[in-house]
């Protein structure tokens, strides 16, 4: 392994060396593989309850194999990505981030529309490619490179926000034009977690809360497309349009209380295997998961992305470069968004927004972002342990 | 120092972890609360939902009895047919919209274009209802579109009962006939116990009414497992389990069997032709209804899977009122038919007896008015046996002046079970009027005057009875006093056949009076159709010992030169309506049958309807009675009139000698009286 071409950001390395922060050397070696093993359970999981979800489907009947796929690749660019230092994604990280807007730009131009949004860029031979997916990370990464390269010690002020909002609000903008909402909130709650993890003025952030307060009647106005509003309608009382909107709500919270305690067994849950559930495959992936397997196999799962989320953390806390908190942070809260915010929205607790679940959701991106995500902490945790 | 600064901006990050944390903590905490009230709390709430969608009910449904006639013709059917449906929200669902249309078209050889068409037309309606394409599939079809219906999703083939009433509109106001149930109806049907859903079919109108918990079944059930886009999956096993673990078998309604003669029916049906009226005849010993005609008529089956408009309006719009039941939901002033009523009040209260003499001039002033006999020169002198049979008003003019007031008659009306229903078992049945003072006095605030009392005498006024209570009325004078309640079910029996109930006779009292009283009116019935002067001589049937009573009712008021005048000068709606009772043997009366024919002017129109019907009966069921019929004159055609000739002769055969020892008396009376009087 070789890394002696990349400038490491830190020229004085021996006071990093010493370890002020209080890192173990053997805990980061021992949390990368964790977080490996874990990715591959989470996946196993994946593939197996795909399986299911799609087993009477003959058309569909492939579709864990360009998973299968999709991961191999995965793991290649996990292979990749510890053959370069992520010091390289700072240096990067403003061209990363202009690129792929231009791509989403792209998609809005020439994409490839389905079911009414244009979200995919083709790649010809290759398949389609999201560049919303990428662009979750590519915006981590030109956080982290801002909020490095801008210290501020005192407390970020409002004014100083600006320019970070501005950044996340492009990019987020061009993707609910797709119309792509889920990924546009996971985009943003991203943002918002990253910013306000560095350190805010309190006077700044009561007044940020107090305005997305003021907004939020606005956008619910003017911003939502109509079937949107239709959806928050009867996501506050789903039993209101049983047959349209709110059915999709109603067959999640149905397939996943069936499974009471030890589920229905793997194959005979009876609402993914009688097309029941909507988009079972990709966005309602937990609701068969849960039919299947009850309350024991979600708590498993949700035991499984608890620590995978622990293990992630802790490669953030002991990374020793401001670049490798943030970015190992920022990747984190993307998991962490997507994994809370699909399992609120198929249990009924949030409006339904398209967002996958890591790992367990049918799709080639985010399956490849993910596994990205996942590169990136593990090279974060190896690059550290090898000072 | 920009590296030293690093550090601290790291512990400074580290810090902010302990919110991190506690969001994950919190977060994770929210959705595993949430999993727990899904699956432990409402976790049986919600396996059952998942049951109830992959679980498809398909209604079946049960059968409504049938209806039989007293010999156990059969005249309320089921006939199945089947429709197809298209459910829109499958086949959308499935987005092969157009394959199976052109599929469809294919099988049913129905023109894509016109399926495209009719799906189209109920865009706007909710997806779920389903399109009916085609009505009446036959066999081969069904059986294709069952082969094919996995590639055709959203295609339903639906088996459709039709309530068929085998004798089309003979007995349609009697049977009735049946309706969906409509949703505000729902409520009120189920208050009780939900036994009705929407669309369901219900009695509307006659038997099917009345007796809608008898002719009702209870639906079945069949429970099929489907797909989200209600395609039923094909694995036959599985289905065969849930079928007979959960599924319901429909248990049929029950059978009527009534007292009705569906042969009767249909001689009288045909004997009334074109005309207007309603025609009943009774058992006079039991009460059983043998006839129960009202025309015109209607034919049920157009209802059983919904009327359209347009038939519908015809019917209500028809100024003869196809849809009334004329024999029991309208009434008419009876006429001279009444006399017997009045006849027997006089009798009863001691105002007359048979010897009694009145003059008949032809007419007779009562107060102001000059109150006219149908004969315009009069009777001359003559008493009750003969005023009967020749239908002297005069004389039941004098009789009522006679009696105290018009209550004595309503008294005697309300004996003999007039003025109120008979208790007939179908609805809308309606109790007729008899006027009295007081009855006047409420209802108009006026004393009640002398001629009206002449009037209601003769039939007319106020008086209002209904074919069925004519009926009921004659039975009672015939069969020696006995109150009856008519009735037309006779046994209610299971689908297999299995007694339920049976009905008997029901005898509601009897007519508290002097035999002699009912002997002499029965005298003079019995002189309506025998004596020579008898004003139905000409419509007797020879061989027949029948009794009877013509009448025929003004409708509107006529001045005196009109009221003598061709009543066929009139317009048709004025013009009087022929009544007319008979029933036979006259000894022991095994028939009564009351005809109403509206407008038709004389009662012998109404006569040329009884005939028929009496023969028949006599063929059918006392064949030796029936051979002495003079078949010759049977055969003549629709009213069998005695030839003329043959009249003549008998005219000449008769010696109008003594008053009263040559007319023609039925034996019993002939001991008795004229033993008396020699």
């Amino acid at each position: 392994m070789t890394y002696s071409s990349i400038e490491s950001p830190e020229p004085q390395s021996d006071s990093s060396h010493q370890a002020p922060v209080g890192f173990v050397e053997e805990d980061l070696k021992k949390s990368h593989w964790i977080l490996l093993i874990l990715e591959f359970i989470l996946f196993g999981i994946g593939i197996w309850n795909l399986m299911s979800a799609t087993g009477v489907q003959n058309k569909s009947l492939g579709l864990y194999k360009t998973q299968l796929m999709w991961f191999s690749i995965g793991l290649l660019v996990t292979v990749f990505s510890s053959f370069i230092h992520y010091s390289l994604f700072s240096r990067w990280a403003y061209f990363l981030y202009f690129s792929n807007l231009i791509l989403l730009g792209l998609v809005l131009l020439v994409g490839k529309a389905s079911l009414g949004a244009k979200r995919w860029l083709s790649l010809g031979p290759l398949g389609n490619m999201q560049p919303s997916e990428f662009m979750k990370i590519s915006m981590v990464i030109c956080l982290a490179k801002y909020f490095e390269s801008d210290p501020n010690l005192q407390g970020y002020r409002l004014k100083d926000l600006l320019l970070p909002g501005f950044l996340c609000a492009l990019p987020a903008f061009l993707i609910k034009l797709q119309p792509d909402t889920g990924t546009a909130l996971i985009l943003l709650l991203t943002c918002a977690s990253m910013i306000l993890f560095m350190k805010v003025q309190k006077r700044t952030l009561l007044l940020l809360t107090f305005s997305v307060f003021i907004a939020l009647p606005f956008i619910y106005q003017f911003a939502l497309e109509p079937y949107q509003k239709q959806r928050i309608i009867s996501f506050a009382n789903p039993q209101a349009d049983s047959k349209r909107s709110g059915y999709n709500a109603i067959q999640s919270m149905i397939a996943i209380g069936s499974g009471q305690i030890f589920g229905k067994g793997y194959g005979q849950g009876t609402q993914s295997q009688l097309r029941f559930l909507p988009e079972h495959h990709t966005d309602f992936i937990f609701s068969v998961f849960s039919e299947e397997h009850g309350f024991v196999g979600c708590l498993l799962l949700i035991t499984l992305y608890s620590l995978f989320m622990v293990q992630g953390l802790s490669i953030a806390y002991q990374s020793n470069d401001k670049f490798g908190v943030l970015l190992a942070f920022g990747i984190m809260m993307i998991f962490f968004w997507h994994i809370f915010f699909n399992m609120g929205m198929v249990m009924g607790l949030l409006p339904i927004v398209g967002v996958p679940l890591p790992f367990l959701s049918y799709g080639g991106s985010a399956l490849l972002t993910s596994c990205l995500g996942v590169a990136i902490l593990t090279n974060i945790a190896r690059k550290k342990s090898m000072f | 120092m920009a590296f030293l600064g690093q550090e601290e901006q790291i512990r400074e990050l580290q810090n902010q972890f302990k919110y991190v944390y506690t969001l994950l903590f919190l977060g994770f905490s929210l959705l595993i609360c949430r999993l727990v009230y899904l699956q432990i709390f409402k976790g049986d709430q919600m396996r059952h939902f998942s049951e109830e969608n992959r679980i498809k009910r398909v209604k079946i449904p049960a059968p409504r009895g049938m209806i039989f006639d007293r010999n156990r013709n059969l005249l309320v059917d089921n006939r199945s047919d089947f429709d197809l449906e298209i459910i829109p929200q499958y086949l959308k669902e499935s987005k092969q919209e157009k394959k199976v249309i052109s599929l469809l078209s294919e099988m049913i050889q129905v023109p894509e274009n016109i399926i495209q068409k009719e799906y189209l037309k109920h865009k706007n309606q909710p997806s779920f209802i389903p399109i009916k394409i085609k009505t009446n599939l036959s066999w081969k079809e069904v059986a294709q579109i069952e082969l094919k219906k996995i590639d055709m999703p959203g295609v339903e083939v639906r088996q459709e009962i039709r309530r068929t009433h085998l004798f089309g509109e003979i007995s349609a106001h009697l049977l009735g006939y049946i309706g969906e149930v409509n949703s505000s109806e729902l409520p009120l049907l189920n208050k009780i116990e939900k036994k009705y859903r929407l669309g369901d079919q219900i009695g509307r109108f006659g038997l099917e009414q009345k007796m809608e918990d008898i002719l009702r079944g209870e639906d079945g059930e069949e429970i099929k497992e489907v797909d989200a886009l209600g395609r039923e999956k094909l694995e036959k096993n599985r289905n065969d389990i849930l079928k007979r673990s959960f599924g319901k078998e429909a248990i049929p309604g029950k059978n009527l069997i009534l007292t009705l003669d569906q042969d009767l029916q249909q001689v009288a049906v045909k004997a009334f032709g074109e005309k207007i009226g309603s025609v009943v005849a009774i058992q006079p010993q039991t009460g059983e209804v043998l006839v129960m005609v009202s025309r015109p008529s209607f034919n049920p089956t157009t209802f059983s899977r919904g009327i359209s408009a347009q038939i519908w309006n015809q019917l209500i719009k028809n100024e003869n009122h196809p849809l009334r039941d004329k024999t029991i939901q309208d009434h008419y002033a009876p006429g001279s038919v009444f006399k017997v009523v009045t006849a027997i009040a006089g009798l009863e209260e001691k105002v007359i007896d048979e010897h009694t003499t009145f003059h008949c001039p032809g007419k007779l002033k009562i107060g102001n008015r000059v109150f006219h006999c149908h004969v315009k020169h009069g009777h001359g002198d003559i008493q009750l046996i003969r005023a009967i049979a020749q239908s002297c008003d005069v004389y039941f003019y004098r009789l009522a002046q006679k009696l105290k007031s018009v209550d004595d008659i309503a008294k005697w009306a309300q004996i003999l079970g007039l003025g109120k229903k008979t208790g007939f078992p179908l609805a809308g049945e309606v109790p007729g009027l008899i006027p009295s003072e007081a009855w006047k006095k409420n209802r108009y605030h006026q004393d009640w005057t002398a001629g009206e009392t002449a009037s209601v005498a003769i039939g007319q006024s106020f008086l209002l009875l209904t074919t069925l209570q004519l009926a009921n009325l004659y039975s009672t004078l015939s069969n020696g006093g006995s109150l009856f309640r008519p009735f037309v079910v006779k046994r209610i029996e299971t689908a297999e056949g299995d007694l339920i109930q049976e009905f008997k006779p029901e005898k509601m009292g009897k007519v508290d009076c002097q035999p002699k009283t009912l002997d002499l009116v029965k005298q003079g019935l019995f002189q309506v159709l025998n004596a020579p002067f008898g004003t139905a001589y000409r419509y007797r049937i020879p061989g027949l010992e029948m009794a009877g009573k013509t009448g025929t009712v003004q409708v509107v008021r006529l001045s005196e030169e009109r009221l003598f005048q061709s009543c066929h000068l009139l317009k048709p709606e004025d013009r009087h309506n022929a009544v007319f009772v008979t029933f036979a043997p006259v000894e022991e009366p095994k028939i009564v049958i009351a005809v109403i024919a509206k407008n038709a002017c004389r009662s012998s129109e109404a006569a040329a309807i009884a005939q028929p019907i009496m023969i028949e009966y006599f063929k059918k069921n006392d064949p030796s009675t029936h051979s002495k019929i003079n078949t010759k004159s049977v055969s003549s055609g629709n009213l069998l009139r005695v030839d003329l000739k043959e009249e003549e002769a008998q005219n000449e055969n008769y010696q109008p000698a003594p008053p009263s020892p040559d007319i023609p008396l039925y034996p019993p009376f002939q001991s008795e009286p004229t033993g008396e009087n020699p």
